[in-house]
Formats: structure tokens, C-alpha cells, sequence
């Protein structure tokens, strides 16, 4: 047992009840609850009729959070000073995965995509992690390269370099919506930490135009990515999913057809369980289950914010920066998923952290909290104790 | 790297104000928060204010109507057995895309065809996502092939509820009741009949189906399915097989070319049983080759000889040309009228006419006719059904044929005195000794179950009909025709009848109709029988050698069945049935 926690137990005698966020921890499990629940619901007629066990899935999105609770307890363990000692160290092993899952015969292939690395019965996701890793790499850096970050432009472009290389190696899998969510946490990120605002303008600009270019060059592209402007238009192609979806949303109503009576998720929306299951709550709860979840990731999110700025007025910065890039990623992914669900974004498979079926997003989003809840543990600790920390 | 970390912090302490990464901090938050508002606008727009547009689409998805099957109606006998029912049963299809090629051999197995035949057949609807492989498969086969899906574990074979129509008594009734098309519309006998009556309407509902077409919920009935109604029938099932086990058997021995049978109840004029020879399964049906599938009971006509003469004998005592003790000289048993001549297989000398009937013979019912004049003749013939059709509304059934009697020639008078020159039904001769048996009374000829017997119209006089009963019953004794159709404890009234068949080069020399009419029990008759059976080959060829005992064994056992208490003197009822055994 490491330091930290013996202090927590010798604090813990003194101090009854021990200071703790419930709020952040109770809303977690809320979701993960509904998750199930959901997740079930979406999947038994599928699971029924794909593998003759309507079960299928649900039995393995409950080992999922089982091994998360597991992962989420272990990651509790490992005090901030660790982690940001392991960043570099994460990062290069977050990279090493990435290049496994591209070696012919180590990557699993589904769906027309590599991203799995086969561990027992177990596949390891390796671009999870890397978002987990990715985040703590930059908060380190951040940290270190304080002044650089804010003065020189070699500051910025150094990270960049390093997260290009990740978010290449995870487009070659091909993985657009993991990119997109791990580039956006890394660059505001980035943002928190001090580079210069003309930089950004900068970048953004450049990323715009080349996307432009690259939508125009191609007409393909253009309507991919425009198809979900108006998906009744080609409802049973291109966007055949989206419209799924939207009726699912326009079926549930103010307050849904009840848990189970959802008519969409019986062979007509793919992916139900997965990055679809949003939709499924919509209809089966309506827009009260809808507003319901929106809620609860933004308490989540919001409680990731304050437990950063807390850590921050602590002088806690390597944990203040973590907590800001959890919530930014927590925040930015469940915003992608749900708005690809509602029809505001191109659609993208990418899962609902804490809901969706898949063991390695459920067991990275548990150690997302605990870590957060281990960074709100440490900070109040060093409100009481000044200095433990180097201790 | 610690050391490193601890100068950056220091130095950002003093050179960084706090206040910029505040609002950085409050700019990725507004971000966050517009993300928000973005979704919640976005959840608002979906499932309130595009809620009617959203659900329409869906409901253009998932939304279907959907036939609900209507049940013909069933058929039964006057007992309400059933005689055809509708069952459910399973149609074998299979996606040709879907199936892989190794399956191809434990399926061709299961079906019972084989490997090539499966496969030609897969071939050539190769492009197609749908194929029956059987429709309306036995329920063993089904068996077979879902067995041989699982243990395989094939794909793409598919399994769909049908209904078909099952016959329990087979081809018992084949005829009476007839069959229905894969439509299941009837295509003969009482399907066809009643067609209306026994078929449903086909009800409506909408459903909400899922994406793999499967019936998910009921939404709406559109229209409640009408199931047939009900039929039942004049048919004793009992009487039917018995009468058609004996037809059958009679049919074999003698290797006629056919046969046909009808009983009907007296007292209403229902037909009990009516069966024929040859028949078929309805359940399995192939081809109506020589005739299978006509009842010939009601379709087909013949000539029917002998068993016209209690008929004319009635006529004549109604209109008081001869009284029963009448002594009429029938030597030396050849008559001539007309040119041509009128003959008896013996010389009979004089007889009465209960002599008449009994020998049978054609020289004195021909001097009775023609002291009859033809008008007198021809209504009391028409009276009692001849050259009419039955009201029985079977499908095909044909009048037969009486010639007016402005055309008959007195030889033709003659003739048809003794069954000549005129056409009739198997039916239309039951009905006619129904007539005989019901004291006179004529009641329509019903294959439907009557609730109360119907009123009737007199068409003999009583008296004169209980005389000739009492002349019939001669017939069966040991000096008549047809000893062998004598019951024992019971009174039978009854006539032979021997017709050479007509071919295209006038009467056949050794083609017959072996027939016999009769009503049990004699003094007080509820059934009435008449059995024909079409040109007996295997020598014996008289309706008292062929027919006879056909209703005698039919007769035995529907009056055992239906209890009904014998009526014949003990000791005579002994001596018949000793008699009736010689042959």
C-alpha cells in the first residue's frame, strides 16, 4: 500500500465521514446502472437472434463492469505524483499498442476495422487507453514545459508532433472518431495549459482548409459528410442508420414508449447497443430520459471541472490539468456520440462512455473517475496538510 | 524530471497571471456549455416539435397489415363427426442465397429427393430469395427437415403455417363431400356445393413488424376474420363405410367396372350414405383417370331394368286396370308387340301379380302396361322422380331421362315397363323405393341434416303401396330372384334388376347391370337402399347374385346400427336365412 493511502487511513480515523465526492461518484454509477439496463434492452432480440443466447450480450457488458470496478479500484491506488512520474513512459506504451494492433496477426479485425489486440479472452482496445495515457502525457508536459508552452512556438508543436503520430496510427485502423475526440482533448488541453491564442487561430484555420479541400477533392466525401444534413433524403443507403435513429427519438416522445417497447432496436437500427444507444433510450424514455443523461454527463463534466480548478488552487497542476482533459474527453465524446445520434453531427461510430456496450471504453471510463476521485481526494487532503504531498 | 518540474511551477507562479487560465478555463466551459444547449436543443427539436413527421416515417417502416386467415368451415355427418376439416401445417422454403452448398445433402435427405434433383431445383431459381421445397408438407417431413436444420445447422430453410384441408374418412367419402383447390375454394361434391356457405372471410389487422419482418405487436383489427360456417351433413359415418366396405368388396369379387350405392332414410328423405367405386384419397389426390372423382351416384345414368316393375305395378292398381288377385297368362313366355318381341327366361304359365314381381317377369308387367294408357303411366313415373333431378343441389348430378309419352311406340310401353328406354340415377332409384317405402309419400332427397322431417307429397296411394310392398317382399323369399337379399328377423321389400348395357351397336349380349332396390323393414320401412354395380365380369352377372347381397349385408348391419327392432316372424325369419345362404 502505497503512502497516500496510509495517509487516508490515518485521516480517515480522525475525520468521519472522510471527504469525498459522492456527487461525482454517485452520478457514475447511475449511468453505468442505466448503461446495463439499457444495453440489455437494445440487445437481447439481436444477441437472440445473432447467437441463439439473448443474454450474449449483457453477460459480457457485466464482466465489462466488473473488470472495470476492478480497473477503477487499482487506478485509485496510484497517487497523482506517480502518474505524472509514468507519463512519457504511458505514452510510449499507448504507441506500442497502437503499432501492435497494426502488426498482420496480432490486430483483430471487425467491421472492416483493426483496433483489437486478442489478450486471453479478453480484446484490448489499444486506442482507449491511449486517450487515458494521451491525457496524462500532456498534463506532465504541461506541467514541465510550462513556460516554453506559453512563450515559444516549439512548445506547442512538440506535443503536436507526438500527437500526431498517435491520432496517425489510430486514422490507419481506421478509427476517425477516437481521433477526433483524442485531438480535441489533447488541443484544449493545450489551450488550458497557456499556448498562445494566433497559434490556435492558426491551426484551426489550416485543419479547416485542408478539411475543405479534402471534402471538395472528393464528391464521395462531400455527401458522407453531408448526408446527415437531410438523411430522409436517402433513407435506405447512406443514411439508412441516422434516420433509425431520428425515429427512434421522434417515437419516444416527451416521455417514451417504456423500457423495453422500443421497436426501432428490433433489427431495424444496426448498433443499437453500441454507438446507438442513445437512441434507444431516446425512444424507450423519451425526451425525459434524453435530458436525463444529457444531465448527468454535464454534472459529470462539470464536476471534473471543479475538481481541476480545486487541484489548481492547491498548486496541484500536473492534477488539475488530468481533470481538465477527463472532463474535456468525457464531455467531448459523449457530445460527438449523442449529437451523431440527434442528427447534428456526421455520423461516427463512437461509443457513450459509461453506457455503451464495450468492455475496454467501459473499463477506461472507471478509471477516468477514480482517478478523478483519487485527484478530489488528494486535493482536499492538501488543503488540510499543506505539504504531504512531497512527503 | 522532478526537478525540472518544481523550477517550471516556480517560474509560473511569478511570471503567469492566474486570471488568463480563468478564462481559458471559462472559454472551455462556455464551449462545453453551448455543446450542452446544442444537444438539448437538438433532443427538443427531435422528439417534440419533429415528433409527428419522425413517427410517420416509422410507422411507413413498421407498419403493416397483415391477412388474417379465416378457417373454412367443417363438415360432419349427422353426428358431427367430422368428414373435412382444416388443420394447420407447415410449408418447407428456403432462400437459395442463403443455403450453403453442404447443406445441400442432409436437406435433399430430410426431403427425400435426391442430391441432384436438390440441387437442379436450387440451380435453376438460383437468383431467387424464395422457393418453396414442399408446400403443405406432411408433418413428418416437417419433422425431418427441422431436425436436419438443427443438427446441420443450415441456413436459409424457412418454415411457413399454412392450412390445408383433411379428410378423416378418405375416400370413404371422397365423393359426397368432393375437395378443395390449393386456394381452398371447392372444386367438387358438397366443397363445391356449399362453397359460400363453408368459406370464411379473411380478416385484417395492422401490426408493427420488426426489421426482420417478424410480428412484433398488434396494433388494430381492421376487420375481424369471419371463420366458414359449420356444414353438417345427412351422412351417417357408420352406414357410409359400411356400405362402401361392402361396394368394394362386391366391386373386387365380381371385377366390375364400377358400382354405386345410396341409402336414404325413409321418414326425411336424407341420404345416409351414397358411395362408389372406384375412388381415391382425397388427402393425396393425383389425377382423375377413369373417373375417379365422379360421384357417379348422381352423374351417371343407366338403364334400370327390372326394378321399374313395382313402380308400374302401382300404377296399374291405382288406376284399377288389374286388382292384385288378377290371374294373367304369361305363357309361353314371349310376347309380341308391335314387331318386336318381349321375352321371359322361362315360361312362368299364369301368374298373379304378386307373381309377377316375384319371378320377375317381363311378358306379364308388359300386359299390365299396356292396359295402362301411356299418359296414366308416364305421371305416375314422373311422379315419383323420374326424368327430374333430386333436390339433392350436388354439383353435376343429371336428371336422367323419361321420353314423353306422346312419343312412345306400345313397344316402347313395353319396355319400359321392365327398365328399358328410360334412364335413371343410382339416387333417383333410392329415391323412387323411398317413395314405396314411405307409403307413397315423395319427400326431397336432402344431403344436409334435416332439422324435422319434411311434409312430402303423396304421389301413390297408400294402399296400393303397401299391396306391392307386400309383392316385394316375395322377392327375397327362396322361390323369388334375390333370396340373397333376405335379412334374418327382418321383413325385406325389395326388386332385382338385370340391364344389358347399351353400346354403340345397340344392347351388349354380355355386358350387364346387375341392380337391386329394396326397403327394410317391409312393414314399416325407415331405409331405403339401392345398390348398381356396373358390367360384373367373373360370371355371375344377375342383380340377385350381385347386387343383392351387397344390400343385404349393408342392410343387416344399419339396422343393428340404428336399432331398429326386427319385424320378421322368428321361425320365417330362420327359414329365409337358411335359404339365404344356398346360392
Amino acid at each position: 500500500m502505497n503512502m497516500a493511502m496510509q495517509a487516508g487511513v490515518k485521516r480517515g480515523q480522525r475525520q468521519v465521514p472522510p471527504a469525498f465526492d459522492y456527487g461525482l461518484l454517485g452520478a457514475t454509477l447511475v449511468l453505468l446502472l442505466f448503461g446495463a439496463v439499457m444495453v440489455a434492452s437494445a440487445s437481447l432480440a439481436v444477441a437472440d437472434k445473432t447467437y441463439g443466447a439473448p443474454f450474449h450480450y449483457l453477460i459480457r457488458h457485466g464482466i465489462a463492469l466488473g473488470l472495470g470496478l476492478v480497473a477503477g479500484l487499482m487506478a485509485s491506488q496510484v497517487s497523482m505524483t506517480q502518474w505524472e512520474r509514468m507519463g512519457i513512459w504511458l505514452y510510449f506504451l499507448g504507441l506500442a499498442l497502437l503499432v501492435l494492433v497494426l502488426i498482420p496477426g496480432v490486430g483483430r479485425t471487425a467491421n472492416g476495422a483493426t483496433r483489437w489486440i486478442p489478450v486471453g479472452a479478453f480484446n484490448l482496445q489499444s486506442s482507449e487507453f491511449m486517450k487515458l495515457f494521451m491525457v496524462i502525457y500532456i498534463s506532465g508536459y504541461l506541467v514541465r514545459r510550462r513556460e516554453e508552452v506559453s512563450t515559444s512556438v516549439w512548445g506547442f508543436v512538440k506535443p503536436m508532433i507526438l500527437l500526431l503520430v498517435a491520432a496517425g496510427l489510430i486514422m490507419l485502423q481506421p478509427d476517425f472518431g477516437t481521433t477526433g475526440v483524442l485531438m480535441a482533448t489533447a488541443l484544449g488541453m493545450l489551450f488550458l495549459g497557456g499556448v498562445a491564442v494566433w497559434q490556435f487561430v492558426l491551426l484551426l484555420g489550416a485543419a479547416a482548409l485542408s478539411g475543405v479541400a479534402l471534402v471538395v477533392s472528393s464528391p464521395y466525401r462531400m455527401e458522407r459528410v453531408t448526408a446527415f444534413l437531410d438523411p430522409f433524403k436517402d433513407a435506405f443507403d447512406s443514411g439508412y442508420q441516422l434516420t433509425q435513429a431520428l425515429i427512434a427519438f421522434g417515437r419516444g416522445g416527451a416521455f417514451g414508449v417504456g423500457l423495453g417497447n422500443g421497436i426501432q432496436k428490433q433489427f431495424y437500427l444496426p448498433e443499437a447497443h453500441t454507438d446507438f444507444l442513445m437512441a434507444v433510450i431516446g425512444e424507450e424514455f423519451g425526451l425525459a430520459g434524453t435530458l436525463a443523461v444529457l444531465l448527468l454527463f454535464a454534472y459529470i463534466v462539470w464536476r471534473a471541472f471543479v475538481i481541476g480548478a480545486a487541484a489548481e488552487k492547491a498548486k496541484q497542476r500536473f492534477s488539475a490539468y488530468v481533470a481538465y482533459g477527463f472532463g474535456l474527453w468525457i464531455g467531448m465524446q459523449a457530445f460527438i456520440n449523442i449529437g451523431v445520434n440527434l442528427g447534428l453531427l456526421p455520423t461516427k461510430g463512437l461509443t457513450l462512455p459509461f453506457m455503451s456496450y464495450g468492455g475496454n471504453s467501459i473499463i477506461v471510463a472507471c478509471m477516468v473517475v477514480a482517478i478523478l476521485l483519487r485527484i478530489d481526494y488528494e486535493t482536499r487532503s492538501a488543503g488540510g496538510r499543506k505539504r504531504w504531498r512531497r512527503g | 524530471m522532478a526537478r525540472g518540474t518544481k523550477k517550471a511551477r516556480r517560474r509560473s507562479r511569478v511570471q503567469v497571471p492566474q486570471p488568463r487560465y480563468a478564462l481559458r478555463r471559462g472559454v472551455v466551459g462556455g464551449v462545453l456549455l453551448m455543446a450542452f444547449f446544442l444537444l438539448v436543443g437538438r433532443a427538443v427539436e427531435r422528439q417534440v416539435l419533429e415528433r409527428d413527421f419522425l413517427q410517420n416515417e416509422g410507422q411507413r417502416r413498421y407498419l403493416r397489415t397483415v391477412e388474417m386467415p379465416a378457417h373454412r368451415g367443417v363438415i360432419f355427418d349427422r353426428h358431427h363427426e367430422p368428414l373435412a376439416l382444416t388443420t394447420p401445417v407447415e410449408s418447407i422454403w428456403v432462400n437459395p442465397k442463403q443455403l450453403p452448398r453442404t447443406a445441400q445433402a442432409p436437406l435433399a435427405r430430410a426431403l427425400g429427393v435426391s442430391v441432384a434433383h436438390l440441387r437442379k431445383v436450387l440451380a435453376r431459381n438460383g437468383k431467387r430469395h424464395f422457393l418453396y421445397l414442399e408446400r403443405r408438407a406432411a408433418p413428418k417431413r416437417v419433422g425431418r427437415v427441422r431436425k436436419a436444420v438443427h443438427d446441420n445447422k443450415i441456413t436459409g430453410v424457412h418454415f411457413e403455417r399454412e392450412y390445408r384441408r383433411f379428410y378423416p374418412a378418405g375416400e370413404v367419402t371422397a365423393h359426397v363431400i368432393g375437395f378443395t383447390n390449393i386456394d381452398d375454394h371447392g372444386q367438387e361434391g358438397l366443397e363445391l356445393a356449399y362453397d359460400d356457405w363453408l368459406t370464411g372471410r379473411a380478416g385484417a389487422k395492422r401490426v408493427l413488424k420488426d426489421g426482420s419482418g417478424r410480428v412484433v405487436r398488434d396494433v388494430e383489427s381492421i376487420r375481424a376474420p369471419q371463420p366458414g360456417k359449420d356444414l353438417v351433413t345427412s351422412i351417417d359415418r357408420r352406414l357410409q363405410y359400411l356400405a362402401y366396405r361392402e361396394l368394394k368388396a362386391a366391386v373386387e369379387k365380381h371385377r366390375a367396372r364400377a358400382g354405386s350405392a345410396v341409402i336414404l332414410d325413409v321418414s326425411t328423405g336424407e341420404v345416409l350414405a351414397m358411395v362408389n367405386q372406384p375412388s381415391y384419397n382425397p388427402n393425396a389426390r393425383r389425377s382423375g383417370r377413369d373417373g375417379r372423382f365422379r360421384n357417379r351416384a348422381v352423374t351417371d345414368v343407366f338403364e334400370p331394368g327390372s326394378t321399374m316393375k313395382p313402380l308400374i305395378m302401382s300404377a296399374a292398381l291405382e288406376a284399377g286396370v288389374i286388382e292384385p288377385s288378377t290371374r294373367i297368362d304369361t305363357a309361353p313366355g314371349r310376347l309380341e308387340v308391335g314387331g318386336h318381341r318381349v321375352r321371359d327366361s322361362h315360361d312362368y304359365g299364369v301368374l298373379t301379380p304378386a307373381g309377377i314381381i316375384e319371378k320377375s317377369s317381363n311378358v306379364g308387367i308388359s300386359k299390365i302396361a299396356l292396359q295402362l294408357t301411356p299418359d296414366v303411366m308416364w305421371r305416375v313415373l314422373s311422379k315419383v322422380g323420374f326424368g327430374v333431378s333430386t333436390d339433392s343441389g350436388f354439383p353435376g348430378e343429371v336428371s336422367g331421362r323419361l321420353p314423353y309419352f306422346d312419343r312412345w311406340s306400345r313397344f316402347g310401353q313395353a319396355t319400359i315397363a321392365f327398365g328399358y328406354g328410360l334412364s335413371v340415377t343410382t339416387l333417383q332409384l333410392a329415391a323412387a323405393y323411398a317413395t314405396i317405402g314411405a307409403d307413397g309419400v315423395k319427400r326431397p332427397v336432402s344431403l344436409l341434416k334435416q332439422l324435422q322431417a319434411p311434409r312430402g307429397r303423396e304421389v301413390l296411394r297408400r294402399d296400393v303401396v303397401r299391396t306391392v310392398r307386400g309383392m316385394m317382399e316375395k322377392v327375397v323369399s327362396a322361390e323369388g330372384t334375390a333370396p340373397r337379399a333376405a335379412i334374418p328377423g327382418y321383413r325385406v321389400a325389395g326388386k332385382t334388376g338385370t340391364a344389358k348395357k347399351i353400346t354403340a351397336h345397340g344392347y351388349a349380349k354380355d355386358r350387364y347391370l346387375a341392380i337391386f332396390a329394396g326397403v327394410v323393414p317391409a312393414s314399416r320401412p325407415r331405409l331405403a337402399m339401392a345398390v348398381m354395380i356396373d358390367e360384373p365380369r367373373a360370371g355371375q352377372v344377375y342383380g340377385g347374385e350381385v347386387a343383392a347381397p351387397v344390400f343385404a349385408k349393408v342392410m343387416a348391419g344399419a339396422l343393428r346400427l340404428l336399432n331398429i327392432p326386427p319385424d320378421g316372424v322368428q321361425g320365417e325369419g330362420l327359414r329365409l336365412a337358411s335359404s339365404g345362404g344356398k346360392p
